[in-house]
């Protein structure tokens, strides 16, 4: 796993649009943290080999402060090989009915805005 | 990684931020760490990964101190603290010439500028903690200005605006010093270790933190031990 260090959300490695991925990184961060506890360096990693783009630390740290104070996520210091030490975060049971609850909003909303987006009214104009 | 210059400033301007944010020490040190893991994973130099330090430490949402800001509980008792002890050096010059404490219109102004420059700290305080070089030209001012008022001190007493016995103005500003010093002693055996920065993983010794202890307590008497320095040496040499 090798994130690249150069992009941002701004010109992501899955060049989306970044209100795209600022709108969506929440629930992505928990989704990362479902399979087990992780750390900041590793759910990068994750978002960039799923295609989602590279994002900061800076974008990525201030969410998990907040999903912490929210009591969404726990953290834990492991201690490193050589390095300064790891900090884990792991999805709480709050985090985890956050989650469901998010997972299945965004399927309804994928669902409506696709269905929005297959339909074509050429030249018809739009009225209240 | 091999920490750079640029990361050093970087890490300095956000201990000071989270600071001015009132951010409790340990959250401070579990930040800290969190984002030189980060670089220790990535390379990048602490700008590239977290943008300015300003920035980062308002996005973080972290514990803070629910008492009174950190101005209100060191940084006013300590400056009245410098003031009491500007007017102790004033009045202990006259007391050990056996002379009046006089005071002419401009001594008086001149002692009062630094007085003002406390009274109007809370409109620069922010901007002061920021710039290190705008402290040290305060000091400097406050510095000048006292070397001032003595400068102009009147001669005779006829040259006054106001005649002073010494002796009650040193024991307000000795008294003034040392109950200053026991508030902030006080202040730091009631907070604990809750303003240290602490690392999220032991790897501190202890001796580091009573060595940081001591010498806070020692900073709390900063002002009455001087002066008494001060004291010691002009008894020494009256002998």
């Amino acid at each position: 796993m090798t994130p690249s260090t150069q992009d941002s959300p701004e010109s992501s490695g899955g060049d989306w649009p970044s209100d795209w991925l600022r709108a969506t990184l929440g629930l992505f961060a928990l989704r990362a943290l479902e399979a087990g506890p992780s750390y900041g360096y590793a759910i990068i990693g994750e978002f960039e080999r799923h295609g989602l783009g590279t994002v900061k630390g800076g974008t990525l740290y201030p969410l998990l402060t907040r999903y912490e104070a929210a009591g969404l996520v726990a953290t834990e210091w492991r201690p490193g090989d050589a390095g300064p030490g790891r900090k884990y975060f792991a999805l709480t049971e709050h985090g985890l009915d956050e989650l469901q609850r998010l997972r299945t909003e965004w399927a309804r909303f994928a669902e409506v805005s696709n269905s929005y987006l297959g339909t074509t009214q050429p030249g018809k104009e739009i009225n209240p | 990684m091999i920490a750079t210059v640029s990361d050093k400033k970087w890490f300095d301007e956000f201990i000071v931020e989270l600071r001015l944010r009132d951010v409790l020490g340990h959250a401070i040190g579990d930040a800290v760490a969190s984002a030189r893991e980060l670089l220790a994973d990535t390379g990048q130099s602490a700008e590239e990964a977290f943008g300015p330090a300003r920035t980062y430490a308002a996005s973080l949402e972290l514990p803070r101190d629910s008492g009174p800001g950190w101005a209100t509980r060191g940084l006013w008792p300590t400056l009245l603290g410098v003031l009491a002890f500007l007017l102790f050096v004033h009045v202990f010059v006259a007391w050990a010439q056996d002379d009046r404490f006089l005071v002419s219109p401009a001594r008086l102004a001149l002692l009062v500028a630094p007085a003002a420059l406390v009274a109007f700290l809370p409109l620069y305080l922010q901007a002061a903690m920021r710039r290190p070089w705008l402290l040290g030209l305060l000091l400097l001012i406050g510095a000048v200005l006292g070397f001032l008022s003595s400068a102009v001190a009147p001669a005779l007493p006829g040259e006054a605006w106001l005649s002073l016995d010494p002796v009650p103005w040193l024991l307000g500003s000795t008294t003034s010093m040392v109950l200053l010093s026991l508030w902030n002693t006080v202040q730091t055996l009631r907070r604990g270790n809750v303003d240290d920065i602490t690392t999220p993983l032991p790897d501190q010794l202890p001796h580091r933190y009573r060595a940081r202890r001591a010498f806070l307590m020692l900073t709390n008497w900063f002002f009455p031990l001087f002066s008494a320095i001060i004291l010691g040496l002009f008894l020494l040499l009256q002998r």
